[in-house]
């Protein structure tokens, strides 16, 4: 039987990898109004990138060049796939299959460059044990990924309230046509949208290839999870993505950790309960948006 | 007269007759008297898949029906077709199955069974539609993915209930029990589901063709207009939900019994995709092109699995590409033709494209 603590601590971790990958979702929704199905492989992507990278530079200075390319790939494939959607008058059902096209594209394009054997970012780590609270361990790559997660949410926080591009980008979400005319220029908001967005998913890619392995599929695992959480939240807010994250890992976790053995696959069917639950009792979210129609 | 007058003369007197009704009963009776005939048919065993993707392709035809009237009509976007499909299908195997290697199972009748098929997947679409489907459109989307990947969890996950990864074996083949020899009773199975098919088209076409059918396609141009006008939206939306739930889940439950045995692998998010591609690709909202859509995309399925068969590259890199071109294909759709082959833009434009 794990300790309390050490089933928070799992859940701290397992919570920021969530929190980190709703946010880029839900910043996504927000400001090009697009759900992105194949979210999830723009995870897998940051994985691989960082399987080849870290490989290459080593574990630190690896982040940033995973954050830098992944976006990049994750802007290419979204101009490639969903801009000519767009332009051609696709509504935002047809956007979301559209994605689940992709989705479809990357997980193949992954088996056949990568094949199926899960890999892994080797990290030099160390464990830290303690006594007391009935014992427990943290190791250092459980310490990046949970202070990863503090640093992008400080970051995404203050670049949408304190800097220019954030609130051109919050205009842009709420009325693209209004922002237009007040001089933003809404097609650059979006390009920097997606950069910046699918940065912060290929690291939150990194951190669960770190922390665990990446494989073709590991996209599809996080998917619902991090739409659960984003909706949890109220998709759309940073914010309740965020608390949504980390009740969604928790729930994950406890489950599974409390459960007998038989039934761990059961963990995330109970995040997706939430998910139906709360889009049934309160559709809004914590932070309360308009979805019902 | 001239040789081709007297031959469409001829052809109008085959259309007339070969209405929905009678070509479905001739499938059907053909169908039994084969099963039960003691004839062995030959053919090579290369076209064995295509027999095999083809009955397939009947009962993807009549989960296809059923989303079509949920999204192609009413303009309700249903992402889990899969959910209830597997539950008819589960329900079928466990009632239907005496004894299998893991897993509950009840060994009743097969009407049973089918009965029980029927009226549980439209009891899970009663409770997911009386929730869910005031919901925004995309919403409802991630509500029915979810729906469906909880039930996937779960008959994965409880495997002394569900059987797990091994899924149910052991159950009753009516048709392969008394045909003649294992093609015999493939062809027969083919037949009998298409007839079943051809069926369930001329029932829902009569329900769309009818008054009933153009207040849903109002519910879909317009939610409001038609409640102002007396009509109860909530009503009908939640009725054509629990029917394509029932016609799936009716489908469902076939497969245990000409497979004999049922896997989670049945029931997976690709049978969605697919019905998704079929319908689009043909024309939502039209009965008719949905199902020359399907036709198309397991056209192209049966095609990849011949070159899987026959071409120099392994299965290993083979099964990425066909999902790769699923994928693929999808996208196309979605780009050059929305509206689909035989569909009609302008009836579409409510539900599919920015207003």
């Amino acid at each position: 039987m794990v300790s309390p603590v050490q089933s928070l601590l799992f859940s701290l971790e397992f919570g920021s990898f969530i929190a980190i990958a709703a946010l880029s979702f839900s910043v996504i929704y927000r400001v090009v109004g697009m759900i992105n199905f194949a979210h999830g492989e723009w995870l897998t992507i940051g994985g691989y990138l960082g399987v080849l990278i870290a490989g290459q530079v080593g574990s630190i200075l690896a982040i940033p060049i995973v954050i830098i390319t992944s976006g990049l790939v994750g802007y290419g494939l979204a101009r490639t796939f969903y801009r000519p959607l767009r332009r051609s008058g696709a509504g935002p059902i047809m956007l979301m299959l559209g994605s689940i096209a992709v989705g479809y594209v990357l997980r193949g394009a992954f088996r056949i460059v990568f094949s199926s054997e899960p890999r892994t970012v080797i990290l030099p780590t160390q464990v830290y044990r303690f006594d007391a609270f009935g014992g427990f361990f943290v190791n250092s790559t459980q310490l990046l990924v949970i202070g990863m997660a503090v640093l992008v949410i400080a970051s995404v926080h203050l670049m949408f309230k304190r800097t220019d591009v954030g609130i051109a980008m919050r205009a842009t979400g709420s009325d693209e046509d209004l922002a237009e005319v007040c001089g933003v220029d809404t097609s650059s908001i979006r390009r920097n949208t997606w950069l910046a967005m699918s940065g912060v998913a290929g690291l939150a890619g990194f951190l669960i290839a770190a922390s665990t392995n990446v494989f073709p599929l590991m996209g599809m695992e996080y998917l619902l999870l991090l739409i659960a959480a984003a909706i949890l939240g109220g998709i759309g807010s940073a914010y309740g993505a965020i608390a949504g994250a980390y009740i969604i890992g928790g729930a994950v976790t406890l489950t599974t950790s409390y459960l007998p053995s038989t039934f761990t696959t059961l963990g995330t069917g109970v995040a997706f309960l939430i998910l139906i639950v709360v889009l049934l009792i309160r559709p809004s979210g914590i932070a309360d948006v308009e979805v019902a129609t | 007269m001239s040789y081709t007058t007297e031959i469409n003369r001829r052809l109008d007197w085959v259309k007339q007759r070969a209405t929905a009704a009678p070509v479905s009963i001739v499938l059907i009776t053909v169908g039994v008297l084969l099963a039960f005939s003691p004839v062995g048919i030959v053919y090579p065993d290369f076209l064995l898949p295509a027999v095999d993707l083809g009955i397939l392709t009947a009962l993807y035809g009549l989960v296809i029906l059923g989303v079509n009237l949920q999204v192609g009509h009413t303009g309700l976007i249903n992402f889990g077709p899969h959910l209830f499909f597997g539950v008819g299908a589960y329900t079928m195997a466990m009632m239907a199955s005496s004894g299998s290697f893991a897993g509950v199972t009840f060994g009743l009748p097969i009407p049973v069974g089918l009965v029980a098929a029927v009226v549980l997947s439209s009891a899970v679409g009663l409770l997911l539609g009386s929730t869910s489907l005031q919901l925004r459109d995309d919403y409802l989307a991630i509500v029915t993915l979810a729906g469906a990947e909880i039930f996937i969890r779960l008959i994965n996950g409880v495997q002394p209930i569900f059987g797990g990864q091994t899924g149910i074996q052991n159950i009753p083949q009516p048709i392969g029990a008394v045909a003649a020899s294992y093609k015999t009773g493939l062809t027969a199975t083919l037949l009998i589901f298409s007839g079943i098919l051809v069926a369930a088209y001329a029932v829902v076409t009569k329900l769309t063709d009818a008054p009933y059918g153009r207040v849903l396609r109002a519910i879909r141009a317009d939610n409001d207009g038609a409640r102002s006008i007396g009509k109860k939206v909530g009503r009908y939306k939640l009725v054509v939900f629990v029917l394509g739930a029932a016609l799936a889940g009716f489908a469902g439950a076939m497969v245990p019994l000409y497979n004999g045995s049922i896997a989670p692998t049945f029931t997976t998010i690709t049978l969605t995709v697919t019905i998704w591609i079929g319908m689009l690709m043909g024309g939502a909202g039209n009965n008719r092109a949905v199902i020359g859509g399907l036709l198309i995309i397991m056209g192209i399925r049966l095609f990849t699995r011949f070159m899987n068969t026959y071409s120099p590259v392994g299965g290993g890199f083979f099964a990425p590409l066909r999902l790769m071109l699923i994928g693929i294909v999808l996208w196309a759709v979605i780009y050059y033709k929305p509206e689909g082959i035989w569909g009609d833009p302008d009836r579409l434009g409510e539900v599919f494209t920015r207003k």
